[in-house]
């Protein structure tokens, strides 16, 4: 009598965690489609495990993952406490500017520069991304729009003060001039610098926050019932503010590591082309703007594209299977989870 | 042969059964009461009743015949209806379309709006029902939209209605009013479902009653040779004083003031106008009124939640009217809201979580910004003890919870401040006899300890056992401060109706 239902318990609690579903069924679409495409499915996908995850290619992967998980956490953050930053892309290269243009000049050299550039970077993005919590909570403009909307002035401001007045003129493309080698970022091995750490050493914080602190809690139960914070006593205006600022300033943390550390210059675009705001924000939205989940999503996501690169070297399978692979991956949990269907 | 039945009804949770075997039979015709404690599975067994939920084990049976209902479509079809306490209107529609929605009368492809509201305005008349078709539901009172919901059943041709609480949110008038409904249409040969925690009702409207214990059927009761006791006895296997015991109150300094507070409404007329009072240490202070005449209104202007047009508020003797919730709660507040999910809890955080709240930033919770989750974790479990709360642990979400243990879970949470000042909002809404019997020594207890209490409840006789003084709001004003000795059905009854002593 007893034995039916014991067994469905038993088989619910070993049924497979929905990310290894989605994982799976990825893998099963696009190597369908690679087989199809007249490739070696089970090849395509060694090469990209090798590309990522070997030895050789793991510095690349975290290379890859430094600005991405970066951008990740700027996404996150936010979510928890069910507020959405769009303006991520402003934010970066805002960062991005502060970071190239200090330097040149700063007196005095080495760490200290950078530190210094950093610390003005994250200043000066995270105030700009404060301004639209403060759209919202003063003048009403929903948080969705105004961060949106402000990305696009921030954009096209660097853009022009990289082209025209901080233009190097001697290269004759639209970038600000080399920063001195005493500014950049210390080189740990191959690719990585010091700005690895950096976002690891945010990473962990955004974590130790989310679980630890009275902030966290309080962001947290904000994005679970927006009304029971504020019947709390949480202070809900000073808290989309400082979100926001902490948000913004990761944002430009990480556009001021990769002019710091990898570009030595602002290059018009070269921050906004790999797209990481968009990917940063999937990755946070899966899982809901929980720090460690996102923390994995993103380095899942730049596994996954550092793969790609290398399997479109050595195999001729395009690099446009990883974003495929990526897509359903994304979908399928955002299905699972209902993603976007907000607690009543 | 009975309109229908539930035979050895089972419903698992998980590791938690809710149902365990429930029998419930219902004749045609008749007006049935199910009660039983909080969490004893009666709107587990509505559910299943109305195809929300399907039964692990069990069978429904309408007329004798085995029915399988798997979506409320199908219930629907087979003649039942549903009212739900957490009603599920379109506020932005009006109410004809809230009725037809999903069976609308059509010409064509459209929807026949002449007919439909013809329709509506037919059918309510018909039931005695005063609605305004074209009104807009956001619009209507709470009584209101209940017809509403009613209608919605009748219109599809509902032989056998669901009413889970209904009067939980209910003004004394608007209760008589739906018992009034009920009856007529018991008449006509419907059968109603009631469930509620409240002996006298149970004992005006049912004609039996099936009384639920752990998720079985422990006694089915012919109403009429029933006492109150018997059903008590039934419910919780013991006897609860009913009478609640107080002394007179040793009333100290004001702890909480409102001076000609003020709050604007849509309209011309202030929802709030111009109301002064005050509740001292060691009093409780009751706010009567039909729900709607401002209570809640005042009482968000008082903790903190919407900012007033003019006047004060006063926290032991703290100007705290441009303060913000944090600075009033710091001040010596503690709240218990009227809508214990909207406002009261986080439904998909934990019960450790939702009790922690307002207290997240003080010790022995938090230290130098940093929370305890020890403490946090203890501090649950010494509540959910404390006040018998059906969980399963302290981590578990607050949202799966029947509706009387979320309340237990916002009511200890204010409780257990140790604040000067409490204003609960129907504290014992959903609560069972029990848990209200000690939900009210608890009041007085903490009146007795110095406590200032502001009682705002839609319950007449919770309002006039408890409170040392009687305040009556009416279109937004305080109409009347009667001491305890003055107060009585009649005399606040009247003055809820707007209806001062000279003029009545
Ligand atoms: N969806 C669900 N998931 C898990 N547990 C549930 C769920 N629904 C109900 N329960 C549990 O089943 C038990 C019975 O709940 P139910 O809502 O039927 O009680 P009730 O008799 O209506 O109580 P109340 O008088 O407080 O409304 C409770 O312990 C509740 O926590
Ligand atoms: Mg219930």
């Amino acid at each position: 009598m007893n034995g039916a239902p014991r067994w469905t318990a038993v088989a619910l609690r070993l049924r497979p965690p929905p990310v290894a579903i989605a994982i799976l069924f990825a893998a099963l679409t696009g190597g369908a489609l690679v087989l199809v495409s007249g490739h070696d499915p089970l090849q395509a996908y060694a090469e990209i495990v090798r590309g990522s995850l070997s030895r050789d290619s793991l510095p690349d992967t975290l290379n890859w993952a430094t600005p991405l998980v970066g951008m990740t956490l700027a996404a996150a953050l936010p979510l928890r406490g069910g507020m959405v930053n769009l303006g991520g892309d402003g934010q970066l290269v805002i960062g991005g500017l502060i970071g190239a243009l200090l330097p040149l000049v700063l007196p005095g050299q080495g760490a200290l520069v950078s530190i210094v550039a950093l610390g003005a970077a994250a200043l000066g993005a995270g105030l700009y991304a404060m301004l639209a919590a403060w759209g919202e909570t003063r003048h009403g403009i929903p948080m969705l729009i105004s961060s949106l909307l402000l990305s696009y002035p921030a954009v096209g401001v660097t853009s022009y003060l990289a082209r025209f007045p901080f233009r190097d003129v001697a290269t004759g493309l639209p970038q600000t001039p080399m920063i001195p080698e005493a500014a950049r970022l210390y080189t740990l091995s191959g690719p990585l610098d010091a700005g690895s750490l950096l976002i690891a050493a945010i990473a962990a914080a955004a974590i130790f926050v989310d679980r630890r602190t009275v902030v966290g809690y309080e962001l947290r139960m904000r994005g679970k019932n927006l009304r029971f914070a504020g019947y709390g006593g949480v202070r809900l205006d000073r808290q989309a503010m400082r979100t926001m600022f902490a948000s913004g300033a990761i944002a430009g943390v990480v556009g001021a590591i990769l002019v710091l550390g990898s570009q030595f210059r602002f290059i018009d675009d070269a921050l906004l082309s790999p797209s990481y705001t968009w990917s940063g924000l999937m990755a946070a939205l899966l899982v809901g703007g929980e720090p460690a989940g996102a923390i994995l999503s993103a380095l899942f996501f730049s596994a996954l594209q550092t793969g790609g690169f290398a399997m479109q070297r050595e195999t001729s399978v395009p690099r446009v299977l990883t974003l495929v692979l990526q897509a359903i991956v994304i979908l399928f949990l955002a299905m699972r989870q209902g993603v976007g269907r907000r607690a009543s | 042969m009975p309109e229908i039945e539930a035979v050895g009804i089972v419903k698992r949770y998980g590791g938690l059964v809710a149902n365990d075997g429930v029998d419930l039979s219902v004749d045609r015709g008749e007006i049935h009461g199910v009660m039983g404690e909080n969490g004893a599975g009666k709107t587990t067994l509505m559910s299943i009743l109305f195809g929300l939920q399907t039964p692990d084990a069990g069978e429904i049976r309408i007329h004798g015949a085995p029915v399988r209902f798997h979506s409320p479509i199908d219930a629907m079809a087979a003649g039942m209806g549903m009212v739900h306490q957490s009603f599920k209107l379109f506020a932005s529609l009006e109410v004809w379309e809230n009725i037809v929605y999903g069976a609308e009368p059509r010409r064509g492809p459209f929807i026949d709006r002449r007919a439909a509201r013809a329709q509506v305005a037919e059918l309510a008349g018909r039931h005695r029902l005063a609605v305004d078709p074209d009104a807009t539901v956001g619009e209507l009172s709470v009584g209101v939209r209940q017809r509403v919901e009613i209608l919605k059943a009748l219109y599809r041709d509902a032989r056998v209605l669901i009413l889970d609480e209904p009067t939980a949110v209910l003004t004394p008038p608007e209760r008589d009013a739906l018992f009034g409904v009920l009856r007529r249409l018991a008449a006509e040969g419907r059968t109603v479902l009631l469930v509620t925690h409240k002996l006298h009702e149970a004992a005006a409207i049912t004609d039996r009653v099936t009384v639920l214990r752990d998720g079985r059927t422990v006694a089915v009761l012919r109403t009429a040779e029933t006492s109150a006791r018997d059903i008590i006895r039934a419910m919780i296997g013991r006897n609860v004083n009913l009478i609640v015991e107080k002394g007179p109150a040793q009333a100290g300094a004001p702890s909480l003031a409102a001076v000609d507070l003020t709050v604007a409404g849509a309209a011309a007329k202030p929802v709030v106008d111009r109301v002064s009072l005050t509740v001292r240490a060691g009093e409780i202070v009751g706010i009567a009124g039909v729900a709607g005449n401002g209570q809640s209104e005042l009482v968000e202007a008082l903790v903190g939640l919407r900012p007033p047009d003019g006047g004060r508020v006063e926290i032991c003797g703290i100007d705290v009217t441009a303060a913000d919730v944090e600075t009033r709660r710091a001040a010596g507040l503690a709240y218990v809201p009227e809508d214990r999910a909207a406002v009261g809890s986080a439904l998909t955080a934990s019960a450790a979580d939702n009790l922690a709240m307002g207290f997240q930033r003080a010790a022995p919770l938090a230290r130098g910004g940093l929370i305890n989750p020890v403490a946090i974790a203890e501090r649950a479990r010494a509540l959910i003890r404390r006040y018998a709360i059906r969980i399963s642990s302290e981590r578990a979400a607050v949202g799966k919870l029947s509706g009387g243990n979320l309340q237990k879970v916002v009511v200890a949470r204010e409780l257990s401040h140790d604040a000067p000042v409490l204003i609960a909002e129907q504290p014992t809404r959903g609560l069972d006899i029990g848990a209200t019997e000690t939900i009210h020594a608890r009041l007085i207890a903490e009146r007795d300890n110095g406590r200032a209490v502001l009682l705002v409840s839609a319950e007449l006789a919770e309002i006039l056992a408890l409170s040392d003084r009687v305040l009556v709001m009416f279109e937004g004003r305080v109409l009347a401060d009667l001491a305890q000795a003055e107060a009585d059905e009649d005399s606040v009854g009247l003055l809820m109706a707007g209806r001062t002593w000279e003029s009545a």
